[in-house]
């Protein structure tokens, strides 16, 4: 079972350094937990973040394989989505913030949590 | 497993009512239309898969009491595990509502005399209100004396509100085993996925089996409110067609999930954390369900 309320502290714990919002999504794009300033923000960016995700995914040739990591250059930030096990993980950072150290905190959050949610993701 | 239960008590008292509010989804204003018991009505509950209460409702009629008592008695009264004995409030005759009672109490020990047995103070809504306390202890004082030396437990019920729940779901939580291993795993989960409170419905009655609670709540009488609540609104699903699955309350600093969990039972998960996303209780919900599903499997097979 997942405890909601450390899955939000992981998550705020990347949430520094320029980044906005770090936004945990089930595979139907409902939140699961996030770290943001605030309710509404977070939930337009999974919004948000959920539909790129599946259209992307939907879109991609089975040759090439499963989409594995989204980058967003937008006007006002910067966007990470990638998927940990079946859940869909997005940062949204201030646009001074590098692409490489989005990513890289991408990666650190999902080596943290792809074993547990994999053990949860079967139901 | 089988677990025979006696229903019994004056004619008119109200004991083919309640059978029928909770076991055969009548609402309280349809008992109307129910006759008098003939005799015995047998009928088999299936409560939680492989729990079979099988109730033996006694017609109260006195030529039929009479026959309980002197031909039939090795018949009724062997191997009782429950007897649920029904007064009403409202009797005139009080003393001869006593004398049966007595004789059955006489038959019980005799014959099985583990059985525990409930006494109910019924047609309470007929009495005044400021009456009610008064009435129900003067009752109770009477039953303990004469019930001596078998212990009763007493409860007050009307089938117009919830303290019927409240009854039946004692009367079924001593008949469920190990009961406690059921607790003691709600007791997890509630603490896993971080909820205020937990509880366990039976499927088709929506009586309470078990609860976990790690938020004190004000009202004692939730239980029995919700029971009856959801009840009634699965009776109106079910008149458009349509089955209750789940149902979800929330609002700023509070949520409540109703779900179903095994196939006999149905949970209510109560957050008070709004931070907490209903997608992360579900998820907690449905994971919890295989292993429910296991062990509910594993409590019956023994």
């Amino acid at each position: 079972m997942l405890k909601p309320k450390l899955i939000s502290q992981v998550l705020q714990q990347a949430t520094t350094g320029g980044v906005k919002a770090t936004i945990l999504l089930n595979p139907e794009g409902s939140l699961l937990a996030f770290a943001a300033q605030s309710d509404r923000d977070a939930r337009i960016y999974g919004a948000i973040a959920s539909n790129i995700w599946t259209i992307y995914s939907k879109h991609c040739k089975p040759e090439v394989g499963p989409l594995s990591f989204l980058m967003l250059e937008c006007e006002e930030g910067k966007v990470a989505i990638t998927v940990v096990s079946t859940m869909i993980l997005c940062l949204v950072a201030r646009d001074d913030v590098e692409l490489g150290i989005l990513k890289a905190k991408c990666e650190a959050l999902t080596r943290h949590l792809e074993e547990p949610l994999s053990r949860v993701a079967g139901y | 497993m089988k677990k025979k239960v006696l229903l019994m008590g004056k004619s008119g008292s109200g004991k083919t009512s309640m059978r029928s509010i909770i076991f055969s989804n009548y609402i309280a204003r349809d008992t109307r239309r129910l006759g008098a018991t003939i005799d015995v009505e047998h009928s088999h509950v299936r409560f939680l898969g492989n729990l079979v209460l099988n109730l033996w409702d006694c017609g109260g009629q006195e030529a039929f009491m009479e026959n309980y008592f002197a031909s039939q008695r090795d018949h009724i009264f062997k191997n009782v595990e429950v007897l649920i004995y029904v007064f009403d409030v409202e009797s005139r005759d009080v003393e001869k509502d006593m004398h049966y009672y007595q004789s059955c109490l006489e038959a019980i020990m005799t014959n099985s005399k583990d059985a525990k047995i409930f006494c109910l103070i019924h047609k309470m809504d007929l009495v005044q209100e400021d009456q009610r306390d008064k009435i129900y202890n003067e009752r109770v004082q009477e039953l303990q004396t004469r019930s001596l030396p078998l212990q009763v437990i007493p409860f007050r019920t009307s089938i117009w509100d919830e303290t019927l729940y409240k009854a039946w779901s004692s009367i079924v939580y001593s008949l469920i085993p190990n009961v406690q291993l059921l607790e003691s795993h709600l007791d997890n989960f509630c603490k896993i996925c971080e909820a205020d409170e937990i509880v366990l419905f039976e499927r088709m009655t929506f009586l309470v089996i078990a609860h976990s609670t790690r938020v004190d709540n004000g009202d004692v009488h939730r239980f029995e409110k919700i029971s009856n609540i959801i009840k009634q609104f699965k009776l109106s699903c079910s008149r458009t067609q349509g089955s209750f699955q789940s149902m979800e309350v929330r609002h700023s600093n509070f949520a409540g999930f109703i779900d179903y969990l095994t196939g006999n039972t149905y949970v209510m998960v109560i957050m008070s954390d709004p931070t907490i996303q209903s997608a992360a209780t579900l998820m907690n919900i449905s994971i919890a369900r295989k292993h429910f599903e296991k062990l509910e499997g594993a409590q019956f097979s023994k």
